[in-house]
């Protein structure tokens, strides 16, 4: 028979909102709640194996667990960790209305295949591997589109990973992968290396470029150069004929020497190997037999030993524990707000995740699901660690409550890119800002603008540029952590684009308020459009007053009211 | 830049100067003129310059010319009698009679990203919290000054914003204000339509949906988004604080960034700021320490022996601690690549001001400068004199931290005695 917590049927019936009684708690009962439970999986379309990633949470809380979340917080989170926007108050009303018991389950599937989520898929991980980092080697788009098709196809995400390694620029398809090479700063191959390590297996291997990691016994120099051994052939050349880039190779002699500044009389050496893995040997041709093709149109020749090439098969290779760890490890951030192992680039056996079993099954499902990434964030949004209430169950203080015990729904904040799309369709400007082409010259820059020179963007890319500039870290500088800033506040409350956008006009929110005749209905659309969710009684009669208050200029006080709505915690944290 | 540094977050900054939050500000965008002489208050402030990766001992406060890990550069006298600085520092020298060098320091991790935030919050003993740094735990300990301004600001290079981390166990709001570049972001200025009525209107209603949001909930991120919002409006008020400095001030101090960054931390003291913190980066010298420090060491001596100068003249530094220091300092031995590496067993900080002695040098380190001979101390010792010289006593002050006490500084040390009056 099913063994199933009392704790976990409670949370269940708390869905419906019934009081628990005692003899739930009896054990002659745990055979109908056993079958309610299944029947709720059922119902629910809850995976099996999301029920099993629930109860190595819940085995480990210690604790009272948060209830569920209400049906308009689901509703948010699910929009933005899987859309990047927050709903309409259109769609706020019909789900809030929808009797449909299976409506989250139903939610989850529409939201992971519509076009807001190959788009949404792809900014989160162009944040995370390109880490805002630009340059003109290779246009963006070309990036934005690989990513944006793969996800869109599901492709399996070690082949997504093993595209960008391999680089193949000679097919439409994969062109944009060099960015993830040539993006700027990435050209040195000092910090390709370590990127490679952070971003692809979970390690910080920045010390053991000089030395053994002092700290992280997992950490040797050995990992690094092994794996700058793969890339140290790699550079961006320029096909004379097509004006394309292409990322070539060059021809590996041997392996790399190494000595570490702590003791530089003992030298070492390592040939091309993976952390944890085995030496490539590097082959040794005869002069003039190291090329398989001799070198045309201003693209050297390309050898026959290709490390990187064997980098991207082994490193993707489903029994590179790191890379699959390592994946599901991000994934499961993305999702809940924090890694299982966190910080995300200190995966090793000192600092272990804090669900090790949790991690390794994962690992092990995801290999098995072929590395299908809209299975795996399907089965992480029907969890219920996933569907936690943000709110602290009864009785209990925060200070109780680690973030990794996940025993309520720990916020994350808006990215820059959730906060520009968010913004934009709150204040009902998305529409036309979608429709405007970018002009060919556009020119504009963030600086220019905000120092007055430029007009205000008003197409989606320099739109998005300005946000992103506000609200995005400094390239090379990864973004996990809620960061506000001072700069970004002073940005909600002054720049004056904002303010233009909850101005009345046509299409636009405010001038959507100004014509309706019940400020009840008012207060409704204004909470459903900004913080997807109703007003309570209290919040009503607040902005009741305040209109009251400003009668003579109702227009404008709606207007301080949306802004506030928009600059509070509660818009700005995905809870 | 350099082709050997580093490039981790820890010790170089990003290269976000010209994009983005903290962008560069167009002509005009600054109305006010600054009266920056006028000392606005008598508290006690601290001003904390911070050399990010840690400078070489033995090219500024610790020369050892001649012996075997000396290095090529000579030791020149000051102005106290018997005592030599690397010739590096021709101006400090000339102001060591306001100054205390400790040139025994001994602590214990060799890394940046642990030993930075180890020093920067006392090194306490491990008690599974994590302390506060320097300025939180000053601005917790002080409580809050009459002044608008925040209790601790840090003036970084690259880019900034409210680093809330820095609270530590103490909460999000002790958290730094980072300038980045030391300047102010563009959007301190208001567009027209919003003055002080409706401005003070719609943030009440901003502050009611954030009260009635928190409740029941995780507050540490509500808190810290609350508070980006109370420090924008309080700078809006103070736009006179990042006017452009003067051609003299800039002769003074240099005009490369560590200059102008100490510049502007200045200002913020003398505008009556509790702690300002200052940092600046690129000092991990694993390879060519010796045309690094020739190039980094004079973007210190000038700016720091101004200050010390310009402040002794007026006053001020007997109520405000300038600290000088870096997370450790660099090995004895020079590696190969004429570098050298991280060396917490021997190292030297200078303070001054605040009521300390002044014109002393503490501690000896042994005669190639690999190991302290005499009066060895610990980041400890520095908090406990820090916490005297700003009239805290951690013998009988502590943190709560939900009903425990914990010290606020290590238990096992006390203050450096000779540096008290």
């Amino acid at each position: 028979m099913l063994v199933v917590q009392v704790s976990t049927i409670l949370e269940w019936l708390n869905r419906f909102r019934l009081e628990p009684r005692p003899m739930i708690r009896t054990a002659s009962c745990r055979f109908t709640v056993a079958m309610l439970l299944i029947c709720a999986t059922v119902i629910y379309g809850q995976d099996p194996l999301s029920g099993r990633i629930d109860q190595l949470i819940e085995a480990k809380v210690n604790g009272k667990v948060a209830g569920p979340a209400s049906d308009a917080e689901f509703l948010r989170r699910s929009y933005l960790d899987l859309n990047g926007i927050v709903p309409t108050a259109a769609q706020v009303r019909s789900f809030l209305a929808d009797k449909n018991p299976q409506k989250r389950s139903k939610l989850i599937d529409q939201l992971l295949n519509n076009d807001a989520y190959s788009r949404r898929l792809r900014e989160a991980f162009t944040v995370m591997l390109l880490e805002r980092r630009t340059g003109s080697t290779v246009p963006i788009g070309q990036w934005n589109s690989f990513l944006e098709t793969s996800f869109a196809s599901n492709k399996p995400w070690d082949k997504i990973v093993r595209e960008i390694i391999q680089a193949d620029a000679s097919n439409d398809q994969t062109q944009g992968t060099l960015k993830f090479f040539t993006a700027t700063g990435r050209t040195v191959h000092d910090q390709l290396t370590q990127d490679v390590a952070r971003l692809f297996l979970g390690m910080n291997i920045h010390c053991a470029k000089c030395h053994d990691h002092p700290t992280v016994d997992e950490f040797k120099q050995a990992d690094y150069f092994g794996l700058l051994a793969f890339l140290n052939q790699s550079k961006a050349a320029k096909h004379t004929a097509k004006n394309q880039t292409f990322l070539v190779e060059g021809v590996a002699t041997g392996k790399l020497e190494f000595q570490s500044v702590f003791s530089p009389d003992e030298k070492d050496q390592v040939g091309p190997r993976l952390p944890g893995g085995k030496e490539v040997a590097v082959p040794v041709f005869e002069k003039g037999e190291e090329l398989s093709q001799p070198a045309a149109d201003g693209l050297p020749g390309i050898p026959k030993f290709q490390p990187r090439q064997i980098l991207a098969k082994e490193l993707t290779s489903a029994s590179n524990r790191r890379f699959v760890e390592n994946s599901v490890n991000r994934f499961w951030y993305l999702m809940m707000g924090r890694g299982l192992v966190h910080p995300l680039e200190m995966m090793h056996a000192e600092n272990p995740a804090s669900h090790p079993e949790l991690l390794k099954l994962l690992a092990e499902e995801f290999v098995a699901h072929k590395f299908d990434v809209k299975w795996l964030l399907g089965v992480l949004a029907r969890t219920r660690v996933y569907q936690r209430a943000s709110l602290l169950p009864a009785g209990v203080v925060i200070q109780e409550i680690t973030p990794e015990s996940y025993r309520v729904a720990n916020a994350k904040g808006m990215t820059p890119e959730q906060t520009a799309w968010s913004i934009m369709r709150v204040t009902g400007v998305l529409d036309e800002i979608i429709k405007k082409e970018r002009p060919e010259d556009s020119g504009f820059n963030v600086k220019d603008y905000i120092n007055g020179r430029i007009p205000a963007p008003d197409n989606l890319i320099d739109t998005m540029l300005l946000f992103t500039s506000i609200f995005g870290n400094p390239p090379g500088e990864a973004e996990v952590e809620f960061q506000p800033s001072m700069g970004q506040a002073l940005f909600l409350m002054n720049e004056k684009l904002i303010l233009d956008w909850l101005k009345p006009g046509k299409g636009r929110f405010i001038g959507r308020l100004e014509e309706m005749k019940d400020f009840q209905q008012v207060a409704r659309e204004l909470f459903a459009t900004v913080l997807a969710r109703n007003p309570s009684d209290q919040e009503t009669n607040d902005f009741l007053q305040h209109l009251e208050k400003n009668s003579m200029r109702r227009t404008a006080a709606i207007s301080e009211y949306a802004w506030a709505l928009i600059t509070s915690a509660e818009f700005k944290l995905n809870h | 830049m350099h082709p050997f540094q580093c490039h981790s977050p820890q010790h170089e900054l990003s290269r976000r100067q010209v994009l983005g939050t903290f962008a560069g500000l167009g002509a005009g965008s600054l109305l006010s003129p600054l009266v920056a002489n006028e000392i606005k208050s008598k508290q006690k402030q601290v001003l904390l310059i911070w050399l990010d990766g840690g400078m070489s001992q033995l090219e500024s406060w610790d020369p050892k010319p001649g012996t075997e890990f000396g290095g090529p550069f000579r030791s020149i006298p000051t102005t106290l009698p018997g005592i030599h600085v690397s010739e590096l520092m021709p101006h400090t020298a000339q102001q060591m009679q306001h100054i205390a060098v400790v040139r025994s320091m001994c602590t214990k991790d060799e890394n940046h990203s642990s030993g930075v935030p180890r020093i920067l919050r006392g090194d306490p003993k491990n008690r599974g919290v994590t302390y506060p740094y320097m300025g939180a735990a000053m601005s917790h300990l002080k409580g809050k000054s009459d002044n608008e301004l925040p209790n601790y600001i840090w003036v970084k290079p690259g880019s900034g914003g409210f680093i809330w981390q820095h609270g530590g166990f103490l909460g999000a709001k002790y958290g730094a204000l980072a300038l980045g570049d030391g300047k102010p972001p563009v959007h301190i200025n208001r567009p027209p339509g919003i003055d002080d009525q409706r401005d003070q209107v719609r943030n009440e209603i901003r502050k009611r949906l954030n009260k009635s949001f928190q409740k029941g909930r995780r507050s540490a991120e509500v808190e810290a988004y609350d508070y980006s919002f109370q420090m924008a409006e309080k700078l809006i008020r103070r736009k006179d604080l990042f006017a452009d400095f003067t051609p003299k001030e800039l002769e003074r101090y240099g005009s490369h960034p560590l200059g102008r960054h100490i510049l502007q931390s200045k200002r913020l003291i003398e505008e009556g700021v509790l702690f300002v913190q200052c940092h600046s980066y690129h000092w991990d010298t694993h390879a060519d320490n010796f045309n690094m420090h020739l190039d980094l060491v004079p973007q210190i001596d000038k700016p720091f022996a101004a200050l010390i100068e310009d402040w002794h003249q007026s006053g001020l530094l007997d109520n405000v601690l300038v600290l000088l220091m870096s997370e450790f300092g660099r090995t004895p031995k020079i590696n190969q690549r004429l570098g050298r590496d991280h060396w917490p067993e021997a190292w030297s900080l200078a303070m001054a001001g605040c009521g300390l002695n002044r014109g002393l040098v503490l501690g000896k380190t042994t005669p190639n400068g690999a190991w302290v001979d005499d009066q060895e101390y610990d980041i400890g010792h520095i908090f406990h004199t820090v916490f005297k010289a700003m009239d805290i006593d951690p013998s009988t002050t502590e943190y709560h931290n939900n009903g425990q006490p914990l010290p606020i500084a290590h238990d096992d040390y006390g203050p450096i005695k000779e540096l008290l009056a």
